[in-house]
């Protein structure tokens, strides 16, 4: 038992909004405050809170790449939200703190990293802001990221669906269902990092035992094959069975028990838009749980009028996804070996992504650098076409961390020759072993 | 004329303020173990040395109620708590709580009824005169639970006192509240008692003057008012002090004031011409509780603190084994350094130099050691300002604005009052590179504090367009609102209102309303906004009745 504080780091942004009456407003977090306060949770020695840092520019394009550039893509509240969730891990890192919960908005897992505008609420990463930000400065390799957010993280699988280094589990109402309409089983991971890209889609209608019996027979197994560094939560609280935007029927003490078992060393806040009916009863929930105390008393005020027993077929398929999972992943050396094998020295696809709060519609091609000696290098060509934006183009390569002298070198050479045939209007390099995002020009 | 009486931890004093200034002070033992004698014999000495004296108000800084807190003298209570779903606080207040059914959520609807079956139980333990404490979750927003509770005690055992957690704040903190709620009712007794014997020691001398108490924000409050909230009254000292200095120094840029007693130094902070609150309240006992208290950080500083020497080091306080050699203590102290550097001249100056010489080194001048121990003390409670200055700086703030345009405290002056260690003001001023200010008096601010505090008040009201209704939940009002529109402004008024005619039913006088916090948020349904939520906090702001003559006033940059 260890006598450290829950580090919390509380940023509801009372003064932003994406537009007046959009579901990421002002008062998403009011009703979360207030319990917080009323609750008098601020006030326990199990709880510190902390300011949060603003995030700079070198941060974020860690990760990310703006086109035409971040700056006029993001507003202040990024910097602050990337900042919280950077604060909450440096506590922990530090050592001041058992584990630490950023609930901050706005959000972040829909972000990928070719950013053009705001899509599912989410124009930066901030749970990648952040891990990328510990890798550098405190030499962290492996990490584990469950997102238990109603909706498949994309931009958070699409960050590091090249990196061995990164096991990203995502559970989400099943994506024919649901935005942004991703997340199959079949989404497994670029052939290197095969299997490091975990997505459970469930039905509609699934409530706290369909849940915990993912996380007891799957994911709790997983996290413990993988051994990481440090286990990362995006906490989604969007398949409480109030939410307006799912259909899910997970309760606080769902979530509050999800908590104490993950026992993920940080907690990110992502969606949940029952601001009233379940954020307030979650967030304590979640809160308590990561702080070691007693959240058994967490119950929202209606839950005794309600029937949120699953389906039966919600049961079925669940065991069956979890019996499918726990195959595939007994063989995962197999079938990354498979994959590499049978892809050669590229591997490459197209994609279409959709920025829903901006109104642009983007097209991607990546192409990646199975390197044997290392984890290679990676191509974007992004076009975008949207009002008021217009059209937007860029051709971007990415070093990773520990790419061979050879990659390194192919990965500019291949932005110099894009440039020559200028084709597009930017050109960038995000070079991870340097550190920088470098504008070619 | 005023006049103002502190009960400090070894001397009571007494001022008289007439037109600004202090035309007559007294200085008495504290009784501790009955407070009222020393106060009493300081009050009878001033009317022995001015026969002509007619009191226009009588304020006190006691130490009644803090003593009764600290010496665990509470009356037993029963503490009954409406929590809901949430956090188990049964081991988190100060006594075991009742937990009774019920809850308010957090727009102040009734979620789940109060059993009135529970509230038979617990009326059959109590007896007669039984004294209770009654707090509910979110009863801030609604408190009609708290109140039915409180009838069914009334009708039931004809409780002595009830203590309503709404009440005591209107602000959000279930704990605080209830902490706050069960000592108010556990000290009730004993401030009854106390303000009795004062009222009947005041007939006897045919006093008619109007009597204050002092409160830890700064504030008073007449005494009849201060019967139902004894809970205020606790930790004035320090409140005292700082309302001595803002009446002496007239503080009107960034600053830092120093109360530097005979153990401890007390610093506060100040800025706009007034200084910063606590974010939260005061705890008492490390309970944490909702009683409102300046920003204030104690050192373990003060004249009386030892000086020795620690592996070849000169290490000052926080122990203090007597005073100052120079006034016959049997060690060094800080007040001997400043004496022997010629900082300060009251006291023996030669026994002060034998002082320095007990932890002087060889070879060093014993004005070389003094320095020493002087700059020692004063390197402390900078350490102290400077930590006070980075915890204000990182306390939490929640809109983007605030940390965009983050505005650290920068100091521009210090100022020193108390009768420890004046001359370690200079010292402090010299190392933050600040220019510092000593007020004439500075050893009497806590008396004169207590004569000049205005009294204070606050109220919230909280109004709900999408309800319809609005809560004062210190005056236990909830109510349909006047018109379906309301906005920021006419909570404004609405509370400025009540806020004005609370004032008036206790004898005060609204002049000076502060806006302590504002909100007001959209209540959105699916893309339509259906309401507001607007919060608004007022008080009557603690201020001076008057600033002190400026004659004499020691400004050094």
């Amino acid at each position: 038992m260890t006598n450290k504080p829950l580090g919390l780091v509380f940023f509801p942004a009372f003064d932003w909004a994406i537009s007046k009456t959009h579901p990421e407003r002002e008062e998403r977090l009011l009703y979360t405050r207030d319990q917080i306060v009323e609750e008098g949770l601020l006030d326990l020695p199990e709880i510190r809170e902390y300011k949060p840092r603003l995030a700079e520019y070198k941060d974020i394009e860690r990760v990310h790449i703006g086109v035409p550039d971040l700056s006029s893509l993001l507003t202040d509240a990024h910097l602050v939200s990337a900042g919280s969730v950077i604060t909450a891990a440096e506590s922990f890192m530090k050592g001041e703190t058992s584990r630490a919960f950023a609930l901050s908005r706005p959000p972040g897992h829909h972000a990928m990293r070719m950013v053009h505008g705001t899509r599912g609420f989410c124009t930066v990463n901030v749970e990648a802001i952040m891990i990328e930000y510990l890798r550098q400065y405190y030499g962290i390799k492996k990490v584990a990221i469950v997102d238990t957010d109603v909706h498949h993280g994309d931009g958070t699988q699409d960050i590091f669906y090249h990196d061995p280094d990164t096991l990203f589990i995502s559970f989400h109402q099943d994506g024919r269902t649901l935005y942004p309409g991703t997340g199959f089983m079949d989404e497994m991971g670029g052939p290197g990092a095969l299997c490091s890209t975990v997505n459970l889609p469930l039905p509609p209608g699934t409530g706290d035992e369909g849940l915990h019996y993912l996380l007891d027979h799957l994911i709790k197994p997983l996290l413990s094959d993988f051994k990481p560094d440090i286990i990362i939560n995006s906490a989604g609280q969007d398949n409480h069975y109030s939410d307006p935007l799912a259909n899910m029927k997970i309760t606080a003490q769902g979530y509050a028990r999800l908590a104490d078992k993950l026992k993920a060393d940080i907690a990110v806040l992502e969606g949940g838009y029952s601001i009233e009916e379940a954020l307030p009863y979650v967030n304590v929930g979640i809160i308590l749980a990561m702080a070691g105390l007693d959240y058994s008393k967490v119950v929202e005020p209606d839950l005794a009028s309600l029937d949120l027993r699953q389906p039966e077929k919600n049961t079925l398929y669940i065991k069956k996804l979890v019996s499918d999972w726990q195959m595939i992943w007994s063989q995962r050396d197999k079938l990354k070996a498979a994959a590499i094998q049978k892809t050669g020295d590229f591997w490459q696809r197209r994609k279409s992504i959709y920025y829903d709060d901006s109104g642009i519609r983007e097209s991607q091609q990546e192409k990646v650098r199975l390197c044997p000696k290392c984890h290679g290098f990676m191509t974007i060509a992004t076009e975008s076409e949207g009002y008021p934006s217009g059209y937007k183009s860029a051709f971007a390569a990415v070093i990773t961390r520990n790419a061979c002298p050879a990659c390194a070198k192919a990965a500019y050479d291949a932005v110099w020759q894009a440039k020559k045939e200028n084709k597009f209007q930017h050109y960038f390099v995000q070079d991870k072993q340097q550190d920088v995002l470098e504008r070619l020009s | 004329m005023w006049l103002g009486i502190d009960v400090g931890g070894t001397f009571t004093d007494a001022v008289i303020i007439d037109k600004g200034e202090i035309i007559h002070q007294v200085k008495t033992p504290t009784t501790h173990d009955d407070l009222l004698q020393g106060i009493l014999e300081a009050l009878d000495q001033v009317l022995r040395e001015k026969t002509n004296a007619e009191f226009e108000r009588i304020s006190l800084s006691t130490t009644i109620v803090t003593n009764a807190l600290i010496q665990g003298k509470l009356d037993q209570v029963a503490l009954l708590a409406v929590s809901g779903p949430g956090i188990d606080i049964t081991d988190k207040t100060p006594v075991k709580p009742h937990l009774l059914a019920g809850y308010i959520d957090h727009r102040g609807r009734e979620t789940a009824k109060v059993a009135v079956e529970e509230l038979e139980g617990i009326c059959c333990q109590s007896t007669k005169n039984s004294i209770f404490a009654v707090s509910g979750k979110f009863a801030v927003r609604n408190p009609e639970q708290e109140i039915e509770i409180a009838h069914y005690l009334q009708e039931h055992v004809n409780p002595k006192h009830i203590t309503l957690g709404s009440k005591i704040a209107g602000t959000l903190n279930f704990l605080r509240r209830t902490n706050t709620a069960y000592y108010n009712a556990a000290v009730w007794q004993t401030f009854e008692d106390f303000a009795a014997a004062i009222e009947d020691a005041l007939v006897q001398r045919h006093i008619t003057a109007p009597v204050y108490m002092l409160k830890a924000d700064g504030g008073t409050l007449p005494l009849e008012t201060a019967k139902e909230l004894p809970v205020e009254a606790v930790f004035t000292g320090p409140a005292a002090s700082v309302l001595g200095i803002m009446a002496m120094s007239k503080i009107s840029v960034p600053a830092v004031s120093l109360d530097i007693g005979g153990t401890t130094t007390d610093i506060a902070l100040w800025k706009d011409g007034g200084p910063l609150f606590a974010g939260r309240g005061a705890s008492i006992d490390g309970y944490p509780t909702s009683v409102r208290a300046f920003r204030l950080k104690s050192v373990g500083i003060g004249g009386d603190s030892l000086v020795q020497r620690v592996n070849g080091q000169i290490k000052v306080g926080p122990m203090r084994l007597g005073p100052a050699m120079a006034f016959g203590g049997n060690a060094p102290t800080v007040t001997d350094a400043l004496l022997a550097l010629g900082l300060i001249s009251h006291g023996d100056k030669n026994l002060a130099l034998q002082a320095m010489e007990k932890v002087a080194l060889p070879g060093v001048t014993l004005a070389e050691t003094a320095r020493q121990a002087a700059e020692a003390a004063a390197e402390e409670i900078c350490r102290a300002i400077q930590a006070m200055l980075d915890d204000q700086a990182a306390e939490p703030v929640y809109r983007v604005e605030d940390i965009i345009h983050e505005a650290r405290l920068q100091p521009e002056l210090v100022v020193g009052v108390g009768g420890g260690a004046m001359g370690l003001v200079s010292l402090v001023a010299k190392r933050l590179k600040l220019g510092y200010e000593v007020p004439p008096n500075a050893m009497v601010a806590n008396a004169v504090g207590a004569a000049v505090a205005k009294p204070t008040m606050a109220i919230t009201v909280r109004v709900d367009t999408e309800q319809g209704r609005y809560t004062v939940a210190e005056l236990s009002i909830s109510k349909p609102l006047p018109q379906r529109k309301f906005n920021l402004q006419d909570t404004r008024e609405l509370a400025a209102n009540y806020l004005t005619a609370r004032a008036k039913r206790a004898g005060i006088t609204a002049d000076k309303i502060e806006e302590l916090y504002t909100e007001e948020f959209n209540i959105v349904r699916g893309f339509q906004t259906v309401g507001k939520i607007i919060t608004c906090s007022l008080q009557i702001k603690p201020d001076v009745l008057a600033y002190l003559g400026n004659e004499g006033r020691n400004h050094h940059d």
